[in-house]
């Protein structure tokens, strides 16, 4: 929609800023050609206006051809194209007018005299033109701006809405309430280790705070809230889970964004371990590849269940996360042969 | 009164067996740590009393109740499960949110000890029903052979068979029969992979090779390991819908 014709008020404003130079055309005409005032205002008021309208197609160009453009020759040419153009037409229009003018009221007509003015009224409808095409180009980058401005707050609202999100599933209540009544159950038969396992989840509970606050981290510190989750969970699971690490070299001091690697960790515990009598190991691993990082989850399903592939909700915040912070370089990919699951996540190493 | 408790985890098998041995008169007779072994166990062992954990590997605890013939009274242990907790508000079943205090546990196991009666088929069933939810339609069918227990995936289903008030079901070169309506068991199978082609025969669509019309409104299909089944005129209306 065209920013002037969008409301009424603008397109007044609009208009009656066209009086100045409509006056000025009357003047222009009594000065070089010795028309009457009335006779001059008669003729240039409508004219003008009809311009006014005929200007507002500036916007057109000024859009196809946007400045600053890769070259600043081609918008020029093209709106001193469209300027002498519309000059043309609104001559012709002038004509029109005239020769109406002519037959209604032959005393306010403009005559023969007005042939002097063609050039005058030529340069004047281009001059107009330029200046409306200019005034357009304002309006446009003020409409940028806005709407990029508009854009990025918008994203910005995403983003939180997606973080939070995020973070009322990053801590499980499956696992804090269970944790809970682990602790409860060593409380009488063995107080020591109940204790520790209270420091764990402390620790655990303030990493995941202090972490989930922050945009990015080091790999090294999500790998101890890792560590710190299984360490909990093998307290409850006892000897049916049992953990390993395999950390590539030069890949723990990657920036990685916080609570990445929770959910897949998660997800192998709850989904995989949980669900098998003599449950198994989870094995995590990360490996540089080229300029990327990858970051691999594989657990023991079983195979009569189905682990949530891309249903589950965990699964499809990570999608979410590595959508929006790495674009395409960001992806995750699950699978699930022979009893075994895999989740990996592949991001740039140096974003 | 003989109590099992029925719990994946050791420490909160540990727990519940650290409160009864503080009230007299409950024997503990077994524990199980996964659905497979609690509905043997209890087969065998016949308890009076279940403390059930909801959440376990292989059948969860509302699946080890679906399977059992006599059933004890239950008091559902869970950490967190909003669908369950609801069921059970709903069917007035007692449960023990993990973890509990002496006083809870204590509480629970009055009350239910308290009922003549132990909570019955109907109420169970109507809990099993309530915690499906509905719009996740069945993964895997169960079906209890003695004290062995077979699951059942739905994707291996080839097609199902109503027998009176059995059902056939026909998997991967086997029959297991159980004890249910193909109607019921429609309703809770997926309408887009399953389809009832006819009053006594259900399809996994997956299976399904050729439509053979015989006449007008004589109709079979053809099954990938050459099985053939008659199709009704709304089974093949389904069919035509789903094709």
């Amino acid at each position: 929609m065209h920013p002037i014709l969008k409301d009424r008020r603008t397109l007044a404003l609009y208009l009656l800023a066209w009086l100045i130079p409509g006056l000025t055309l009357a003047t222009l005409l009594v000065t070089t050609v010795r028309a009457s005032w009335e006779g001059a205002l008669f003729f240039s008021l409508p004219g003008t206006i009809v311009y006014a309208f005929m200007s507002l197609s500036a916007w057109y160009v000024c859009r196809a051809f946007p400045l600053p453009g890769a070259d600043v020759a081609r918008p020029l040419l093209a709106i001193l194209f469209a300027a002498v153009l519309s000059s043309g037409l609104w001559l012709a229009a002038c004509y029109g007018w005239a020769s109406v003018l002519q037959r209604i009221a032959p005393g306010l007509a403009p005559g023969e005299r007005y042939a002097e003015a063609v050039p005058l009224l030529l340069s004047f409808g281009v001059g107009l033109f330029l200046i409306a095409a200019a005034v357009h180009y304002l309006i446009g980058s003020q409409e940028e701006s806005r709407r990029t401005e508009r854009n990025a707050l918008e994203l910005q609202v995403l983003a939180r809405d997606a973080e939070l999100k995020a973070l009322r599933a990053q801590i499980d209540p499956h696992f804090l309430f269970n944790s809970l009544n682990s602790i409860s159950a060593l409380t009488s038969t063995d107080p020591s280790a109940a204790r520790t396992m209270t420091l764990m989840l402390a620790d655990f509970l303030r990493m995941s705070m202090n972490y989930g606050a922050l945009e990015m981290i080091s790999l090294d510190q999500e790998i101890a809230m890792a560590r710190h989750f299984l360490d909990i969970e093998r307290v409850r699971f006892g000897s049916r889970l049992t953990v390993r690490f395999d950390l590539g070299e030069g890949t723990l001091q990657a920036r990685v964004p916080p609570l990445l690697l929770q959910p897949l960790v998660e997800n192998a515990v709850n989904h995989g371990i949980a669900q098998i009598p003599a449950g198994g190991p989870v094995h995590l691993r990360t490996e540089r590849i080229g300029p990327a990082l990858r970051l691999t989850v594989r657990n023991p399903a079983d195979p009569a269940r189905e682990m949530p592939h891309n249903g589950g909700i965990g699964m499809r915040i990570v999608r979410q996360r590595l959508e929006r912070l790495y674009g395409t370089e960001g992806r995750l990919e699950v699978e699930e042969s022979g009893g075994v699951f895999l989740a990996a996540i592949t991001i740039p190493l140096h974003p | 009164m003989r109590v099992m408790i029925v719990d994946d985890e050791d420490l909160a098998r540990g727990i519940v067996r650290e409160y009864l041995a503080s009230f007299p008169g409950f024997e503990l007779v077994g524990e199980s740590s996964n659905g497979f072994d609690a509905v043997q166990a209890i087969t065998e062992l016949r308890p009076d009393l279940l403390f059930l954990d909801v959440q376990m590997p292989k059948l969860n605890g509302f699946e080890v109740l679906s399977l059992l013939d006599v059933r004890p009274k239950v008091i559902f242990v869970t950490a967190y499960d909003s669908y369950a907790i609801k069921a059970f508000e709903v069917n007035a079943v007692d449960y023990l949110l993990k973890p509990f205090s002496r006083e809870r546990f204590g509480e629970a196991l009055m009350r239910v000890t308290g009922k003549d009666e132990p909570t019955g088929h109907d109420d169970i069933d109507a809990l099993i029903r309530t915690t499906r939810s509905p719009a996740t339609p069945l993964e895997r069918i169960l079906i209890r052979d003695g004290s062995r227990v077979h699951v059942i995936p739905v994707g291996s289903i080839d097609h199902i068979e109503a027998q009176d008030d059995y059902v056939t079901i026909h998997s991967a070169g086997k029959k297991y029969l159980k004890l249910e309506r193909l109607s019921d068991l429609e309703a809770s199978l997926d309408s887009r992979r399953f389809v009832r082609v006819h009053r006594s025969h259900i399809v996994n669509i997956e299976r399904l090779v050729r439509l053979e019309t015989y006449a007008k409104d004589s109709r079979i299909v053809i099954l990938a390991d050459g099985t053939k089944l008659p199709v009704s005129r709304s089974g093949y209306e389904k069919l035509k819908g789903l094709l």
